[in-house]
């Protein structure tokens, strides 16, 4: 038996996973284009809101998991707390990428320009600077104790100097929009299409950071890359399909 | 704790005295600082009108830059001479070794200033004033915590020329923009002098608190 005929009608977990997010996604895209209905001012252009807000909540919530695996890895040491922040600064800073670049795409048409030095502005380049160069001493310190170190150290100053920026550019300037959600500014079919693709976005950012974690563990030489390999075929298939 | 005052201080006190002899850091500095005034003119076309409005932001392009360059050098020695694996195995906490090194490379700024800030009053026509002085000696506190602490990271790194100014950078840019709004309204364009100074003091408060927290883990081995 074959490796794929093994698996051939069963998929594993993450598979499961993955499709399960990529399927919720494609509601939420229905829900924002089917259910929301259109922004009397700003038009379709406003519909970038609903994904843009929810991946900078998904991002914040992978850095927070950055800085948490970090802190636990500087007091115990313990490797998966190290696997856990590295998966999570990964995708943390595809999401904001995403809320970069979807900001970008809603500020042209509405303050006519891609780009303007805002306090939220600013601190979310930073943020992005600041976890790029977070997977770069990854890359660049000696792996294993020195990189999850010394990353651990980058991603609790990272953590901390985005609020500081935030509140320290805020106070000269800002014009990005305020928050909406709280303050009941939106009818409610807007909010309940938030809420459902932030939960979507969210459900997304948490099985890609598990399965960048199994990467990372497979990498490490931690687990098996096969995903439990089936104990029951014991003749060996000569077969040329079963090329491991 | 007096111990590891007296242990900063004899680490500071070496590096100082290292540097008193080769003169390798202060020297490159100072010129380093002149050439970006006279870089900052091309760049900006300089003339008697806007001098003075330029004059707060080269000023911290300077300053920046030359940081990096003087917190860079800061574990360069060591790392040459493998002489900080030999300073950690003696009793003294890493945290005051790192406190020491800071306060040294905090001085070479220090020293970088006092060329600086004349060079820019002569050749931009911006008031040097105690203001001015005062905002950027809080700067220069924050900015040797945090950049001591990633040169001594990178310092056992590969690409560490790329590395340093790509982690310190954005770690800085809260003391920049305090710092800024403290010299433009020093400088006489814009106010907010006395809240700009009261975060400058807050954010070197906070940053000599971590960095003295996360020396331990960055130092030790």
């Amino acid at each position: 038996m074959t490796e794929a005929g093994a698996r051939a009608g069963r998929f594993t977990g993450y598979e499961k996973a993955a499709a399960a997010a990529v399927v919720l996604m494609l509601a939420a895209a229905g829900a924002i284009f089917g259910f929301a209905p259109a922004d009397a001012l700003q038009g379709p252009v406003q519909r970038i809101f609903y994904l843009h807000v929810s991946s900078a909540i998904a991002a914040y919530g992978c850095f927070a998991v950055v800085l948490l695996g970090g802190a636990i890895y500087l007091r115990t040491e313990s490797a998966a707390a190290d696997r856990w922040a590295r998966a999570a600064a990964l995708v943390g800073l595809v999401f904001t990428t995403v809320t970069l670049v979807m900001g970008m795409l809603w500020a042209k048409p509405i303050w006519g320009t891609f780009w303007t030095w805002d306090a939220r502005l600013t601190s979310t380049l930073v943020l992005w600077i600041i976890y790029a160069g977070y997977l770069l001493v990854r890359r660049l310190a000696e792996p294993g104790r020195q990189a999850a170190r010394f990353a651990a150290v980058v991603g609790i100053f990272g953590f901390i100097d985005v609020p500081v920026v935030h509140f320290s550019v805020t106070w000269w300037r800002t014009q990005h929009p305020g928050p909406v959600i709280v303050n009941g500014a939106l009818p409610p079919e807007m909010l309940a299409t938030f809420f459902f693709t932030m939960a979507c976005t969210l459900v997304l950012a948490a099985v890609m950071i598990a399965i960048r974690y199994r990467i990372e563990a497979v990498t490490d030489g931690s687990q098996p890359a096969a995903v439990a390999p089936a104990p029951v075929v014991s003749a060996p298939d000569p077969g040329p399909s079963g090329v491991r | 704790m007096t111990g590891a005052i007296a242990v900063a201080l004899a680490v500071a006190r070496k590096d100082l005295r290292s540097e008193w002899r080769t003169r390798e850091v202060v020297p490159a500095l100072a010129q380093f600082v002149v050439l970006a005034l006279v870089i900052a003119n091309f760049g900006f076309q300089i003339d008697s009108r806007n001098a003075a409005a330029i004059a707060p932001g080269v000023l911290w392009l300077a300053l920046v830059f030359a940081g990096l360059v003087a917190f860079g050098r800061a574990f360069a020695a060591e790392r040459e001479q493998a002489s900080l694996e030999a300073m950690l195995m003696t009793p003294a906490p890493p945290a005051a070794i790192f406190a020491g090194k800071a306060l040294a490379a905090g001085l070479l700024l220090v020293v970088c200033e006092a060329v600086l800030l004349p060079a820019l009053a002569l050749f931009f026509g911006a008031p040097l004033s105690l203001p001015v002085v005062a905002a950027v000696l809080l700067a220069t506190i924050g900015m040797a915590a945090l950049g001591c602490l990633f040169a001594a990271m990178v310092a056992r790194m590969r690409a560490r020329e790329l590395l340093l100014p790509l982690l310190t950078l954005p770690l800085w840019i809260p003391i920049i923009v305090a710092g800024g709004q403290a010299v433009q309204a020093a400088m006489g364009s814009g106010g907010g002098y006395g809240s700009a100074l009261g975060l400058l003091v807050d954010f070197d408060i906070l940053f000599v608190v971590l960095t003295s927290l996360a020396a331990r883990f960055v130092l030790d081995d």
